[in-house]
């Protein structure tokens, strides 16, 4: 997440609560973070496994990244 | 078998063409025996390409010709089924499966096949040879696979008029062929950009040292900053671009050094030696004078373009170059445009890549220019940024060692 962020000219905050919102975290962001998990595990991810969920902080983005690795 | 003598006149036979470092003329050039008639010969060399086009010149005979490696078992059995006899490079021949009454004169090319399977066109000596009148005296360089229309526009220049002489690249000189020109005097080059970027990226210095008064690129969408870096290197040259294809010919010709081609040109009165060109949507149309057989009319090219100020660019295949992001349309020519004017950019292939949440997202191949130091992803999303809309900005870039290309000199962009 804070490769894409630095890639941006932006800085990830610390913290896990801090709203994507606010930090300027996007869609498009979160689109790049997955295609780069998919590098890194040479296949692709499976979007529908987790089900769907309210994804507004740093944490859960972390955290959905990681069921969807485990799918 | 057809043995009528054509009256073409074939005012370059005398003309030097050099050959695996021979230099010969194209009437000394080795004679192939009497081929069929419909015949697809298919070459190893770029020797005997040209001999099987004076042959054909000379006795009018059906052709197609083509490296071996184009054409693999199955277009050699529809060939086959068309009536074409198969010569191989050793002198085999495989008769023709249907038996037919040849064309005379009728020459056939293989689309580069960016479309799918390369097809046939149907042409002529006459409606290939579109460059007519006096030209100043040059020796061409021919890096070109036999066969291609680019390939056809450069060997009929050289046979129909005087003082136009050849130097053949084979495939293997390809990566030397800066001092190959150099040596023979090469004064006039055709190739794609692709073809052109390599041999700046490869040395600039060894290209520097051709003594180039005509630099011609086409066969791909022609950029800015190619041209600009033609021209530093060549601040004399005549650079031109050409849109030219085997369905409709040479049909756009640029000598102003700048991308694209002046949107008045849509509008201009029509004559009928010149192409007619229109725009529907976003796709270039073009009524040729220079058109294949069996395709008068406009012909809708396939390619995309998009207006900038005064200018009319083409970015790439319809089919191709728009990336749907999230609902968000961008040209993949327009990304790639931006990517190579990056200093450090000497290549680079921008391309849709699915991706979960917006269905498809820009990517990008490039290949850094050393000389300019280190460049990092970073530095490149940083210099899109400030020039594309945010889903416009490649977000994978992989980072390639040297160009691609194939065989068409052309590198899938």
């Amino acid at each position: 997440m804070g490769e894409v962020m630095t890639a941006q000219g932006r800085t990830l905050p610390g913290e896990d609560a801090a709203d994507l919102r606010e930090i300027g975290f996007r869609l498009l962001d979160f689109s790049e973070l997955a295609l780069r998990v998919e590098d890194e595990l040479g296949d692709e991810l499976n979007f529908d496994a987790p089900g769907l969920r309210r994804i507004a902080t740093v944490g859960d983005v972390l955290d959905f990244i990681e069921q969807l690795q485990s799918a | 078998m057809t043995a009528r003598r054509r009256t073409t006149a074939l005012i370059g036979d005398d003309n030097t063409v050099v050959v695996a470092g021979k230099r010969l003329t194209w009437r000394t050039l080795h004679k192939l025996p009497q081929l069929p008639s419909p015949a697809a010969v298919l070459v190893d060399n770029g020797a005997d390409a040209l001999a099987a086009l004076r042959h054909h010149a000379v006795h009018g005979t059906e052709l197609l010709v083509a490296t071996r490696s184009r054409v693999d078992e199955r277009m050699r059995d529809e060939l086959g089924e068309s009536g074409f006899a198969i010569v191989l490079p050793d002198g085999e021949v495989t008769p023709a499966r249907l038996k037919r009454v040849d064309e005379s004169g009728r020459a056939w090319l293989l689309t580069s096949g960016s479309t799918g399977r390369p097809k046939r066109i149907g042409h002529t000596l006459e409606s290939l040879t579109t460059v007519t009148g006096d030209q100043p005296p040059r020796t061409w360089l021919l890096p070109y696979s036999p066969g291609t229309y680019a390939w056809w526009q450069i060997v009929t220049l050289s046979l129909t008029q005087a003082d136009q002489g050849l130097v053949v690249i084979e495939p293997n000189e390809l990566e030397d062929w800066p001092a190959i020109a150099a040596e023979h005097g090469v004064t006039a080059a055709s190739g794609t950009p692709t073809f052109w970027r390599q041999a700046i990226y490869r040395d600039a210095d060894t290209l520097g040292a051709v003594p180039l008064e005509q630099i011609t690129l086409g066969g791909e969408p022609v950029d800015q900053a190619i041209l600009d870096h033609l021209r530093e290197v060549f601040p004399k040259a005549r650079i031109s671009w050409i849109y030219a294809s085997s369905e409709v010919g040479a049909s756009i010709v640029v000598h102003d050094g700048k991308a694209g081609f002046p949107r008045d040109w849509l509008v201009r009165k029509p004559d009928l030696d010149r192409p007619i060109l229109s725009i529907e949507g976003d796709e270039l149309v073009i009524r040729s004078p220079h058109h294949g057989a069996g395709l008068v009319g406009a012909v809708h090219t396939g390619d995309r373009i998009e207006y900038a100020g005064d200018r009319v660019l083409i970015t790439g295949r319809l089919d191709t170059d728009e990336i749907n992001v999230g609902g968000s349309k961008v040209s993949a020519g327009v990304v790639r445009n931006v990517l190579m004017g990056h200093p450090g950019v000497s290549w680079a292939r921008v391309f849709a890549r699915k991706a979960p949440l917006v269905g498809r997202m820009v990517a990008a191949e490039v290949v850094p220019n050393k000389a300019l130091g280190p460049i990092t992803n970073a530095d490149l999303v940083q210099w899109c940024s400030s020039r594309l809309p945010d889903y416009g900005v490649p977000r994978r870039i992989t980072f390639l060692d040297k160009i691609p290309q194939k065989e068409t000199l052309k590198s899938d962009v």
